[in-house]
């Protein structure tokens, strides 16, 4: 008895020892610390594990190519539940208690507006994560984001551009009284106002909103030629469905524009067929010719598919893996992580990533925009794996991504194939 | 007295722990664990000792905020004032709801309630100059000495509210007010009989329950430096003010307090520690929990072990 726990006691020791090692080894080559919080749970949790998803196969693949100069990335991450009250004292934790060296905002304007404030305080470089404007009022020199619009109008350039051309001189505003949806639709009464396309309707409808039936019946009347939509998820979706029950009337060249909801995977397989036709913005869509993006969506798809998140991940994943391909070269480029250097090099240099190269303005934002206006085509009903195949969105906007041509008038684009 | 001493020296405390080398994150966590103890302590002001369940808690909240919002923005109005403004604000509407609804009980009351939050929300959402749906992202001025951060300074800021809000809601518990409002929660019918003047008892406890409330949300827009109606008038807030006594224990003032710290604590905790789904699953664990097993909360318990004790 007494021999057998000496026997355990020593294989105890040498686990122990045996353990001890490698940390040991990683301790002395040091790491570099990266934190954020993401929306997990909460109205933006969906798409913020699917944006987690590739940011932590970024964090995964740096460190098989021997992390940032030569360290290893350790990656923490917390749970803001969407909540903006719950971000202050995330990003405090983790640069006082965690003491990160980099920052990644959160998904989404709401819980990224209320740290810009302290990164500022405290000279903190931070890697934007899909926000619109939220360093507008703050005016942070280490902001640096990574979705594919600047300002409003960016939104909406493309969609008039597609209804000028199929000879549209008149407009159909409809947009909720949400979130950004209000900027962009300044921003689109603006492009509007400037091309002189007449608006024949113009309404802001509530946030809570679930039957649109009047609001199409009266856009219909309207005789408008382009409708150009702002909406959330859930009125998307309402939206859609109301556009194919009592229809926009044969004169309408051209529907959809700046409906969020529409690039999410669970909405574009539950609304199918009902999306065709519709033109609207998107940040990627099979057939842009980015280098590296069907690999990584190849690898993406595996990943998701055990954990259980968005299989397609067009619309997030590639950009959050993009947020980690612009720190390596960034880091790599100034031989440092030391924030200011990093946001130096940020700021003079063009990035190279998986959703094409970007090059950052004086905001932060990117210096050109690069919102894609796809249509959809030949959409079936429950097929997830279809939105695979190049062709069922076609890029329409801008020319240098173009995969093919608008069809107008949209009741003859919901036939197209 | 020993009360006042006490209060004199938490504050003190938490004056000499603002200005030390403590962590910032601390001050960050700690001022949600005690906006936390004064959103309690004013829910249980008429859902603990009147027996009125009140859902309303975001719509008191966020009208002190937004109180607070309307003043920094046109008058640049220091914290103080925001604080007094939002204070009225949330009276002004514990007294509008009171009125409206305190002739409806149990269920229909707390409906009600519940119905001034969507009113509150909607209104904010179409109201453009404090920022709509979009939220308003706010510039905070210079932080006063001897503080050297914002966050420091609201952590000092709103332990000397929680301390204000207990002492108030102390006195209440002890005075007539307090005995009336218990006579309501044990049969209005019979109180009115004896001459209580219950809806007199009733109105008061809402005016200072909601005045509570919207104190505790007016520095809220300063330490997020942004507001928006979604979050502002979130229901956590509704849940996390009437789970606090529940856990705590309804009777006593001292209740809501342990309950807040109990729950809020953990929630920070479990925040930066289980992330994911699991953390939202906390406040309802616990309360079911308590429900269950603790009725009367942790000063229940604690009553019941020492009347065991003593046997």
């Amino acid at each position: 008895m007494k021999q057998s726990r000496r026997n355990a006691l020593k294989a105890g020791a040498a686990i122990a020892a045996a353990s001890a090692l490698p940390r040991f080894a990683i301790a002395q080559a040091g790491t570099v610390k990266i934190g954020m919080s993401m929306p997990q749970t909460g109205a933006l949790g969906a798409g913020g594990q699917a944006a987690l998803l590739a940011l932590r196969m970024w964090v995964d693949e740096v460190n098989v190519r021997g992390g940032l100069l030569g360290k290893r990335v350790e990656f923490i991450v917390y749970d803001d539940q969407t909540n903006p009250a719950n971000t202050p004292g995330i990003y405090t934790k983790l640069l006082d208690v965690d003491k990160v060296d980099l920052l990644i905002a959160p998904y989404g304007t709401v819980p990224t507006a209320p740290i810009m404030p302290l990164v500022k305080e405290r000279k903190k470089l931070l890697m934007g994560n899909f926000s619109f404007q939220v360093n507008a009022k703050v005016q942070h020199d280490m902001w640096f984001n990574n979705s594919p619009w600047n300002d409003a109008s960016s939104w909406s350039d493309g969609f008039f551009r597609a209804g000028q051309k199929a000879g549209a001189k008149s407009v159909a505003i409809l947009a909720a009284d949400n979130d950004f949806a209000q900027n962009l639709a300044n921003g689109a009464r603006t492009l509007a106002k400037k091309a002189g396309i007449k608006s024949v309707y113009d309404q802001n409808y509530p946030p809570t909103t679930t039957d649109f039936s009047s609001l199409i019946r009266a856009i219909r009347a309207a005789k408008p030629e382009m409708v150009f939509v702002m909406s959330y998820p859930n009125d998307s979706v309402a939206i859609v469905r109301a556009v194919n029950e009592i229809g926009l009337g044969p004169q309408v060249q051209i529907f959809g524009g700046g409906m969020v909801g529409l690039q999410f995977t669970p909405i574009m397989a539950s609304l199918g067929s009902l999306l065709n036709g519709v033109m609207n913005y998107n940040s990627y869509v099979p057939g842009i010719k980015y280098p590296g993006i069907e690999d990584f969506l190849k690898r993406y798809s595996a990943r998701a598919k055990e954990a259980k998140v968005d299989p397609l991940g067009f619309y997030l994943p590639p950009f959050n893996y993009a947020i980690g391909q612009m720190l390596e070269q960034a880091v790599n480029g100034a031989n440092s992580i030391e924030d200011a250097k990093i946001a130096a090099y940020l700021r003079k240099s063009e990035m190279r990533t998986i959703v094409g190269p970007i090059k950052f303005g004086k905001d932060g934002e990117w210096a050109q925009a690069r919102v894609v206006q796809a249509q959809f085509r030949g959409i079936a009903d429950k097929d997830v794996e279809q939105f695979r195949q190049i062709g069922k969105q076609v890029v329409v906007y801008p020319d240098a991504y173009k995969t093919g041509d608008v069809i107008t008038p949209y009741d003859k684009a919901r036939k197209a194939k | 007295m020993r009360f006042w001493i006490g209060a004199l020296l938490l504050a003190i405390a938490a004056g000499a722990l603002a200005v030390s080398g403590v962590n910032e994150y601390f001050f960050f966590a700690a001022y949600v664990v005690i906006t936390y103890i004064v959103l309690a302590t004013a829910w249980n002001i008429l859902g603990g000792y009147a027996g009125y369940v009140n859902f309303g808690t975001p719509a008191f909240f966020g009208s002190g905020a937004y109180a607070a919002v309307v003043l920094f923005q046109a008058l640049g109005a220091p914290l103080v004032v925001q604080i007094a403004a939002g204070t009225a604000m949330g009276a002004a509407l514990g007294f509008g709801v009171g009125v409206m609804t305190l002739r409806l009980r149990g269920i229909f009351f707390a409906i009600a309630t519940v119905a001034v939050v969507f009113i509150m929300e909607t209104l904010m959402i179409n109201w453009r100059y404090v920022g709509g749906a979009t939220g308003l992202q706010l510039q905070r001025p210079e932080v006063m000495a001897p503080f050297a951060t914002y966050a420091r300074m609201l952590f000092f800021v709103m332990t000397v509210m929680a301390i204000a809000a207990v002492g108030i809601a102390r006195y209440i518990q002890t005075s007539w007010v307090g005995r009336g409002l218990r006579a309501v929660r044990d049969s209005e019918e019979a109180a009115e009989a004896n001459g209580v003047p219950t809806l007199k008892l009733k109105l008061i406890a809402c005016v200072v329950s909601g005045g509570l409330m919207g104190a505790a949300g007016a520095p809220m827009p300063m330490y997020l430096s942004f507001i928006e109606p979604a979050s502002t008038f979130s229901l956590n807030y509704a849940i996390g003010a009437l789970a606090a006594p529940m856990i705590g224990g309804t009777i006593h003032w001292l209740g809501p307090v342990i309950g807040a710290i109990v729950l809020a604590s953990l929630q920070q905790i479990v925040t930066v520690t289980i992330s994911g789904e699991m953390n939202v699953l906390v406040v309802g664990v616990l309360l079911v929990l308590f429900v269950v097993l603790a009725p009367d909360g942790i000063l229940g318990l604690f009553k019941r072990w020492l009347k065991s004790s003593s046997r």
